[in-house]
């Protein structure tokens, strides 16, 4: 467009190169478990937040107007990524923690290779969307247990017990601010999702 | 920002105000996003500026302008969205002008490539020798 424009974008000129291929996992779980902490200690980029508008249209149409009524909310999903090499890479998306909000779920998840589902065993019972969430999708996943302060106050056959959840679903303690325990936790997912493609 | 707002802070989550619920009404004149296949394009989908699109960045205003500046390195849709602080389905009808307009390339990636074995395993591969916080990479212990 500028021909006098120097060669002062070389970087510009090398645009054509291939973006890597992205490969998704989901971070799922009620609120306040430990989502955003979870992404954030493996993430190479601090956890980056993005909205979606989601626009509900009440029941019913204004009389006068004939305008339906809608009322918008906006949910955040967070999300952080992590380089493999230079064709590939890892992006970790946290679910937004409200159940209302399933089709934004499906919006996030869709094509995710697997998801973990973080469980603080004081709230048990904020976790049940998610379970059934990825149990319904029939998409990879394992519950993992964030021991806030290193404190469990079930066992985890007390977990999967409460969560009704099969024996091939991966159950794991970790600790969602070490970056050990979330890569860790991780790899039990992907090592699930690679077990089911030699099924 | 061309429209106004902050510039975008990547420095937390916290950092990233509310973004604007009518605008993207405006943005896209009510267009909604979806793929060929009637799917919008998935939050990771990735996009980078062209060429064309880098030399015709003056030409371009706003949200688009923002958008191919920001695609100079490969970015997610998701990516996009946040750091400029644009709703996901602003960008998602967005990309998809610019792609057709020459001006970004919009790599929509393969689901059976993603959950291909050798993939998964090289993912694993991969993340396997990130070290914990004390350094120690998983495949040592
Ligand atoms: N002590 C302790 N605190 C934790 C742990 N994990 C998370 N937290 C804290 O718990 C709070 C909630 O953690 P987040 O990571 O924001 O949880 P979240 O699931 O993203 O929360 P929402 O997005 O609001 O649903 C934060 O103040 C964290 O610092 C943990 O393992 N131990
Ligand atoms: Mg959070």
């Amino acid at each position: 467009m500028t021909p006098t424009e120097p060669a002062a974008v070389p970087a510009a000129r090398s645009a054509a190169v291939r973006p890597p291929l992205p490969v998704k996992m989901v971070i799922s779980g009620g609120f306040g478990v430990g989502k955003t902490t979870t992404v954030g200690s493996i993430s190479e980029i601090e956890p980056l937040t993005t909205e979606a508008a989601i626009t509900e249209v009440a029941a019913g149409v204004d009389d006068l107007t004939h305008t339906p009524r809608k009322t918008t909310t906006t949910v955040a999903m967070d999300f952080g990524c992590l380089t493999i090499d230079p064709t590939l890479k890892l992006y970790l998306f946290g679910t937004p923690g409200q159940e209302r909000f399933g089709f934004m779920w499906d919006d996030i998840v869709e094509g995710a290779v697997g998801g973990l589902v973080i469980v603080d065993t004081r709230r048990l019972d904020d976790c049940y969307a998610a379970v059934d969430y990825f149990e319904h999708k029939g998409i990879p996943f394992a519950v993992a247990v964030n021991a806030f302060d290193g404190r469990v106050e079930h066992t985890l056959e007390e977990v999967r017990w409460a969560l009704d959840v099969t024996d091939g679903v991966p159950l794991l303690v970790f600790d969602a601010r070490e970056r050990g325990s979330v890569r860790d936790a991780l790899l039990v997912v992907l090592e699930l999702a690679l077990a089911r493609t030699q099924d | 920002m061309a429209d106004g707002t902050p510039p975008p802070d990547p420095s937390g989550p916290d950092a990233v105000g509310p973004a604007s619920a009518v605008r993207p009404f405006l943005v896209t004149a009510g267009r909604v996003a979806a793929g060929d296949d009637g799917r919008s394009m998935p939050v990771e989908t990735q996009v980078v500026a062209t060429a064309e699109g880098l030399d015709a960045l003056d030409l371009l205003a706003f949200e688009r302008h923002d958008i191919v500046a920001v695609c100079r390195l490969p970015q997610s849709l998701a990516e996009i969205a946040a750091r400029l602080r644009l709703h996901l389905n602003v960008v998602r009808v967005l990309a998809e002008d610019l792609r057709d307009a020459g001006q970004l390339t919009v790599h929509v990636p393969d689901s059976d490539l993603v959950h291909d074995a050798s993939v998964l395993r090289r993912v694993i591969e991969g993340l396997r020798a990130v070290p914990d916080s004390r350094g120690v990479p998983s495949d040592t212990d």
